[in-house]
């Protein structure tokens, strides 16, 4: 089974003003269909910016980053554009939610980007997916009338309605209270082992690390280890 | 396919909301938009309304569409004058042969000749005016009208005329007593008639004769008058029946058209009112303008307190006028009306005239009710004719007497001093004035000069004279012939005068003939230009060496105006465009740059880069719509209400030209609206598109940024 995201020494230098900053210094990494990984390390360790390389937002300065079989250096900005579409969720520390549209349209907007589906059958799975994540009372609320964790579970909705294999998450419980977040973090679990989505979050938060079957462990730029989490032996059980 | 119309839903959605949500900023743009909408609208409706008056004003009055004249003039054709006076023009040599080139020209209306030029009137003077009356009251004795009141009203104006002629010699033994002994000499004559004018004798044995002494006051004494004035006035010789069918703004005000080949003049409304008025009366009309136009006050006015003493100090002119009767009957009225005691009617009239904003409209109405009906307003009359002099080609002075018809003035100019003091005279007349005749009438002239062997035209030049020639200028020597001396004098002339008011010229003899410039009218006035074209090419064609302009260019300055409006308005509207465009830009950006973050969500989540730029286009496009249309409808509804109450009225003469009338009122034009909305469109479009450039180059990274959404 291949690898749906491979990170193959992977180096990236952001330039500020004159100096330049390296944020990964030759990173490999391969990830694989249903893992539900945690990307550990200290702030300014560099796991934003694998995230990024990964998520397709960010191109790598040396090295190769292949996600769902396709190196991201050989596409266009608009066929990245289409990849992240298509075949990536996305999860926001700060949620990140269309302030104007209502909780429905937030989590049906993705689907009207990609088109294809009929009205009926899109809207179907945004009801199904908000029951999912508990918001079938809340369909036509606007994101500023909910609560950080409600919020975050429409972002939870909106990042898996287009059915990707692959959900990142940069900090998804960074700004929830702990005991909202460990629930956020079950939802994307159930998620994760329901569909076999892959997850890949990062933290810094053990509390949230424990529910990885892997974890990979960033420091300085660099690899520092990856160890199979404590949820790895129930994952696969 | 279905989806896609979901995206643009989404879309539109978005952009919708967004526009709710940001009110402020929505409505500082929105206002903006909506602010130039309305003041194009009504800005546009206002000029438009303008411009067409102005157009139909010049267009209608004298100018026509286009204008030939002969392309060797020295000057340009300036209809309503130049900066240095009449335009010096070379003669259109023979008119018909031009009008026989340009009727042929599709599009054209009407060919009108014209010749412009200004002249001296002799406006006479009391005594004349006098004179005449007597003169009636003879002729009506004379044909035995014996009444006790047609005798009463005889000796009266003999009275006055005597008194007159005591007032002359005062006049000018004041005047002799400065002057040299060659002078005195020189005038020996003209003092021993006034002498003998002035002496018991002469009245005495009045009736004895009373034509001859009529005649003799009216050859020797009235001539010496010192208030025998002369007035400029500018006049259009032209066919009148022809410029009646081709102008339609011209109005007769008083009295009729000349009729169709005859002689005569139809002298300006306004050139009578500022030249041939009773002073007295035209500063009491000036007033009440100011003060009802206006909104004046004599006692805050410089000009119009000068108005006042000078009417009080000029009241000679009516005592003048108003014989023992006539003075008795005003002396009646005006202590009745002023519930005065004074008997002096000099007296009464100070008292009348003094004038303050309190009284200012019950003595107007004194004035013409009680004092008017007993005056002769004008200088000149409906039926008189008037002697015009003006100096002809070579720089005699030639002289025309004219029968004046009517009065007549231009629906748009009538206070214009520019463009509606114009007179209106007949061809023929302007011909002898100006100093050319016909080749036919020049040499019929000279044969009664000479005696029949005297000829000067060669026959075969004469003929080529009469039925035209390929080569206009040569024949334009031959043809036009100056005469520059009127000779005819005293009844003789009357007699003359009598027949030539008479006589009717044909169309030809009108046509057959100079003139120094053409109007030509079109049908479609909005084919000027092909028209123009045309006419060069007939032309060029028919060997004619002619100038042609546009109606704008051949009223001068007076053209000028509508095109400096139009500039104006249009700069006006460039400005408050560009400022617009610079402040919704602004808020624009500042508005893309807080959504910062939410573009860079769209975008990470899969949005491409058109539809981030389609959704602020759309954003800034929707506003600049709908307040651009509730700008425009409101700009219709400022145009309604303008209308409604009739208008902006003018409220000075200035003003009353750009209006063409005394008051503005707009129509509102679809031209207007449209162009309103294009405008609008295109500002917000313009307006919108750097920021929606700026915010396609947000990438998905500021998403990730941290921090509160």
């Amino acid at each position: 089974m291949p690898a749906i995201v491979a990170v193959e020494n992977v180096s990236k230098i952001y330039t500020l003003g004159k100096t330049e900053v390296p944020a990964l210094r030759g990173v490999s990494l391969q990830i694989h269909r249903g893992e539900f990984l945690s990307i550990a390390g200290p702030s300014g360790s560099g796991k934003t910016t694998l995230l990024n390389l990964i998520g397709c937002v960010d191109t790598p300065t040396a090295g190769r980053v292949m996600v769902d079989g396709k190196d991201t250096k050989d596409l266009s900005e608009r066929a990245l554009t289409d990849l992240r579409l298509h075949r990536i969720g996305f999860i926001f520390q700060t949620f990140n939610l269309v302030q104007v549209l209502s909780v429905f349209q937030n989590v049906e907007f993705p689907l009207l980007l990609q088109g294809g589906l009929k009205r009926k059958e899109r809207e179907g799975r945004v009801r199904a997916l908000l029951e999912a994540v508990g918001l079938a009372e809340h369909v036509r609320h606007r994101p500023s009338e909910l609560s950080g964790g409600q919020r975050q579970r429409v972002a939870v909705a909106r990042a898996l309605v287009t059915r990707p294999p692959l959900v990142l998450a940069d900090e998804p419980t960074a700004n929830l209270d702990s005991q909202t977040g460990g629930h956020i973090i079950d939802l994307m679990k159930e998620m994760n082992s329901k569909d076999g989505t892959t997850f890949i979050f990062s933290t810094h938060d053990p509390k949230v690390m424990s529910h990885a079957t892997a974890i990979v462990r960033i420091a300085d730029g660099q690899v520092a280890g990856r160890e199979a989490g404590a949820a790895a032996a129930s994952g696969r059980r | 396919m279905r989806s896609r119309a979901g995206a643009v839903g989404v879309l539109v959605q978005i952009a919708f909301r967004n526009l709710f949500a940001s009110t402020a900023k929505t409505l500082i743009v929105g206002g903006i938009i909506l602010v130039g909408a309305l003041l194009v609208v009504v800005g546009s409706s206002l000029l438009d309304t303008v411009d067409r008056g102005m157009r139909g004003s010049i267009q209608g009055s004298l100018a026509g569409h286009l204008q030939v004249y002969n392309a060797r003039s020295k000057d340009d054709l300036a209809l309503y004058g130049g900066m240095t006076g009449e335009s010096q023009l070379e003669v259109i040599p023979d008119f018909a042969a031009l009008k026989a080139v340009l009727e042929k020209v599709a599009n054209v209306k009407d060919v009108v000749p014209m010749g412009i030029d200004q002249a001296m009137v002799s406006t006479g003077n009391e005594l004349d005016v006098a004179l005449e009356k007597l003169r009636e009251d003879v002729r009506r004795r004379e044909t035995g009208d014996a009444s006790a009141e047609r005798r009463r009203q005889y000796e009266a104006h003999k009275a006055h005329v005597r008194r007159m002629t005591e007032l002359l010699q005062a006049e000018l033994r004041e005047s002799r007593s400065i002057a040299d002994e060659k002078y005195l000499r020189e005038r020996e004559a003209e003092w021993k008639d006034l002498d003998r004018a002035t002496a018991g004798a002469f009245w005495d044995g009045f009736d004895r004769d009373p034509l001859a002494s009529l005649e003799f006051l009216e050859n020797r004494v009235a001539p010496l008058s010192l208030s025998n004035g002369f007035t400029f006035i500018r006049y259009a010789g032209t066919d009148l029946d022809a410029y009646q069918r081709g102008f339609d703004r011209m109005r007769i005000v008083e009295g009729t058209t000349v009729p169709k080949g005859q002689r005569g003049i139809l002298l300006g409304k306004l050139y009578a009112e500022d030249w041939l008025k009773l002073k007295t009366a035209r500063r009491l009309d000036r007033i009440r303008d100011a003060l009802h136009v206006q909104k004046k006050r004599i006692a805050e006015d410089e000009e119009l307190s000068r108005w006042v003493k000078e009417n009080q100090a000029a009241t000679r002119d009516i005592l003048m006028q108003l014989d023992p009767l006539r003075a008795e009957e005003a002396t009646r009225r005006l202590r009745a009306a002023l519930r005065s005691s004074r008997t002096d009617l000099h007296e009464l009239l100070v008292e009348l005239l003094t004038t303050d904003d309190r009284n200012f409209d019950e003595r107007y109405a004194i004035f013409y009710r009680d004092l008017a009906p007993l005056l002769q307003l004008y200088m000149v009359k409906v039926g008189d004719s008037i002697t015009i002099k003006a100096p002809s080609k070579s720089g005699y002075m030639s002289s025309v007497n004219v029968k004046v018809y009517g009065f007549a003035e231009f629906r748009g100019l009538e206070k214009s001093a520019l463009a509606g003091i114009m007179s209106l005279m007949d061809l023929v007349s302007w011909r002898d004035l100006y100093g050319y005749v016909t080749a036919e009438k020049a040499a019929e002239i000279r044969e009664i000069q000479r005696g029949a062997g005297a000829r000067d035209l060669p026959r075969e030049q004469a003929e080529a004279a009469l039925f035209g020639s390929a080569a206009p200028a040569a024949v334009a020597t031959g043809r036009a012939v100056r005469i520059d001396d009127p000779v005819l004098a005293g009844v003789a002339k009357r007699k003359a005068d009598a027949a030539l008011y008479s006589r009717v010229y044909s169309q030809a003899e009108i046509d057959h003939g100079v003139a120094l410039n053409a109007a030509v009218t079109l049908h479609d006035p909005a084919r000027l230009r092909q028209s123009m074209k045309d006419v060069k090419d007939a032309l060029a064609r028919a060997g004619m060496d002619m100038k042609v302009v546009d109606w704008q260019k051949a009223s001068g300055l007076v053209g000028q105006f509508v095109s400096l409006a139009r500039i104006i308005l249009y700069t006006a509207v460039f400005i408050i465009f560009a400022v617009a465009l610079v402040i919704i830009n602004n808020a624009m950006v500042m508005a893309t740059l807080q959504r910062v973050k939410e573009i860079g969500t769209v975008r990470a989540i899969g949005a491409q880069k058109r539809f981030v730029l389609a959704m602020l286009l759309l954003e800034t496009g929707v506003v600049g719509v709908a307040f651009g249309v509730v700008g425009a409808a409101l700009g219709a509804g400022v145009v309604w209400l303008i209308r409604a109450r009739g208008g902006i009225p003018a409220t000075n003469d200035q003003l009353y030209f750009f209006y063409s009338g005394p008051s503005l009122i707009p129509e509102l034009g679809t031209a207007s609206l449209g162009v309103a909305l294009a405008i609008v469109a295109v500002v917000s479009l313009l307006s919108g598109v750097y920021p929606a450039l700026l915010a396609t180059r947000v990438t998905p990274l500021e998403a990730m940024q941290s921090g509160d959404d």
